[in-house]
């Protein structure tokens, strides 16, 4: 045994430091490709348009300000007024979306983990299925069937949209999660007197925190993002959220690379600070019902 | 409500008839009270619309949404549609946006969960960076790249430039032959985190045990990969890439906020077509007779989702 470890080990060692070697060269890669164009974004946002106006460019902002950043956060100013309201509207419409994406997923997706009733398989693919359409086919008729409840030009139009297209992931991460979670748990209560509903919400809830929080976070950065029918449902500039806002707002400043650098920022940084300080329940989430399914 | 009849499954199977399927349903009543408000919000924003579209999809439509003069015209949207050259060049660039995005992401973002799943200094805040791009908005996303192939200030023309590759800043996205692959680049860096996370979990299930068992008996790394890890990650790896190939089959804001689908066509695909077709030039009933199309595409791809997703349920219940 120790005579055939003494052979191998210093084989097997070089073979797996070039694999290790092969990785690292690897990763390092990986790292440039994603991180450039961030840095790039952030060293822009505090050039002056002059500045990243440059060719060659200036890699490194010479006279580095945050005139830009100010100009977006100031609400004496127009510019600032209106960066303030999108930011606020998206806020307003994502916070909304989520705590209903929780409390009408919660349910659902106990249901199909725990409940064996007839149709469950189909409604469940009938779930996934839905994740596989595309918006835009949904716009014209949404758009009228908005029309028809009075909800265009509404955050109402908004949030049932993006509830019902955040619903069928919410559920099956959710689901993943409750899958998890032992039968036994509920059945002893029951045994104990507790109802259906009194296991669900006193055993079943807190145990699911975990799967709850990473489901809202989810529907949070889907609303969040959101483009396509924010652009279709709202047509009025005091509306908007962060994504058609800031397209309206380069389409009539093109040159404002700076400015644009400095907007696109700000509206990464709720959903990045919510992804870094939670990525543990959100990644678990997403591949506990890949995974496990 | 009052009656609980969970579990109804091994209720049933103590009897010695199985009950109709109504007597099943009344006998679970109380379950679908949890689903039922899901399916409520799906069925008025999800079925209605399809409904909608299919109607749409046989009329002449006025410009407006005055939709109430349509015209019947039968199956005409669909024949204009299918013998436009617009249609086979739109389909060509959809073709190749989902091919290389899925594949070139997947690749990426399983060597990337490969590399990370080893410990070392710095994993944790390294995987974090990797993932970001897939949080951020794909509108600022968009927006970054487009500067960083700005035709004049572009960072990536710049160093080419200095690198003395070339003698002037290249246009990337102003040019037919390089917007479709230089969208795809953007296309793979937003990807490529979520495939990375897919494989990353299921790198979790794979047994210590076995990778162990595999070294004790001298097997190289290759193939403890290619005999013990890879076949675990062949379900996971498979719901990844229907699920990404879905995704980018149905991108749109990428090759919108950058291009509108230009310059003439070249990184037009389906969904920006649709889009345009239906809100740029209001002709509604072809945008929906491309809708209907599309449906029936996504219905194949749909089954082969649902048919690798099975798979995966068979074999847990086999294990």
């Amino acid at each position: 045994m120790s005579v055939t470890s003494t052979l191998e080990t210093p084989r097997s060692r070089k073979r797996i430091d070039g694999w290790r070697w092969a990785g690292r060269i690897f990763l390092f890669l990986m790292l440039l490709y994603t991180a450039v164009p961030m840095i790039w974004m952030l060293l822009t946002s505090i050039k002056s348009g002059f500045a990243a106006m440059q060719f060659p460019p200036q890699w490194w902002p010479a006279e580095p300000t945050l005139a830009s950043y100010q100009k977006l956060l100031d609400p004496q100013n127009s510019v600032g007024q209106d960066f303030l309201r999108f930011f606020w509207n998206s806020l307003f419409v994502s916070v909304c979306t989520t705590v209903l994406a929780v409390v009408v997923a919660v349910p659902a997706a106990y249901a199909f983990s725990r409940f064996r009733f007839p149709g469950r398989r189909f409604l469940f693919f009938a779930v996934l299925l839905r994740n596989m359409f595309p918006a835009v086919i949904f716009l014209v008729p949404l758009f009228i069937l908005m029309r028809l409840l009075g909800l265009v030009n509404t955050h109402g139009s908004l949030i049932l949209t993006y509830l019902t297209f955040g619903l069928p992931l919410a559920i099956w991460l959710l689901k993943g999660f409750y899958d998890n979670i032992p039968v036994q748990l509920e059945q002893a209560a029951r045994i104990d007197g507790a109802t259906r509903f009194q296991a669900f919400f006193l055993i079943v809830m807190p145990l699911s925190v975990p799967g709850i929080i990473a489901t809202a976070i989810y529907s949070f950065i889907g609303a969040w993002n959101e483009y396509i029918f924010a652009a279709t449902f709202l047509t009025k500039n005091e509306q908007l959220t962060l994504p058609v806002g800031i397209q309206r707002f380069f389409s009539e400043n093109t040159t404002d690379f700076p400015g644009l650098m400095a907007a696109s920022f700000m509206m990464s940084v709720p959903v990045v600070v919510l992804f870094l300080i939670l990525q543990k329940y959100f990644v678990r989430a997403l591949t506990e019902g890949a995974v496990k399914h | 409500m009052t009656v609980h009849t969970g579990y109804a499954g091994s209720a049933q199977a103590v009897r010695n008839k199985p009950p109709g399927l109504f007597q099943q349903m009344w006998a679970s009543r109380s379950d679908y009270l949890y689903v039922l408000p899901a399916i409520v919000v799906m069925l008025v924003v999800i079925a209605y619309p399809i409904y909608y579209t299919v109607d749409l999809s046989f009329f002449r439509t006025p410009p407006g949404l005055q939709l109430r003069d349509k015209v019947f015209i039968g199956v005409d949207n669909y024949t204009t549609i299918l013998s436009s050259d617009v249609f086979w060049r739109v389909t060509l660039n959809t073709a190749i946006w989902t091919l290389a995005s899925t594949v070139i992401a997947f690749i990426l973002g399983f060597a990337s969960a490969l590399a990370l799943h080893r410990d070392f200094g710095g994993r944790a805040i390294l995987r974090a960076i990797l993932i970001i791009p897939w949080v951020i908005s794909a509108v600022a996303a968009s927006y970054i790249w487009k500067w960083i192939y700005h035709s004049d200030f572009g960072i990536i023309g710049a160093v080419m430039v200095q690198l003395g590759i070339v003698a002037r800043q290249p246009n990337f996205i102003d040019n037919v032959n390089t917007v479709l692959p230089s969208l795809i680049v953007v296309n793979i860096w937003r990807e490529f985190p979520f495939a990375m996370i897919m494989v990353m979990a299921g790198l979790q299930t794979v047994p210590d045990q076995l990778l162990r068992a595999a070294k004790v008996d001298g097997a190289s790394a290759w193939q403890r990969f290619w005999h013990v890890t890879f076949p675990h990650l062949r379900s996971v790896s498979t719901v990844t890439i229907l699920l990404l190939s879905v995704a980018n089959f149905n991108s749109f804001i990428v090759p919108w906020i950058m291009t509108g689908g230009g310059p003439s066509n070249a990184s037009h695909i389906w969904i920006t077509h649709i889009y345009e077709l239906a809100f740029g030039r209001q002709r509604w009933g072809v945008a929906a007779a491309y809708s209907v199309l599309l449906f029936i595409i996504l219905m194949m791809l749909g089954y082969f989702y649902v048919k690798a997703l099975s798979g995966n349920e068979k074999q847990e219940q086999g294990a």
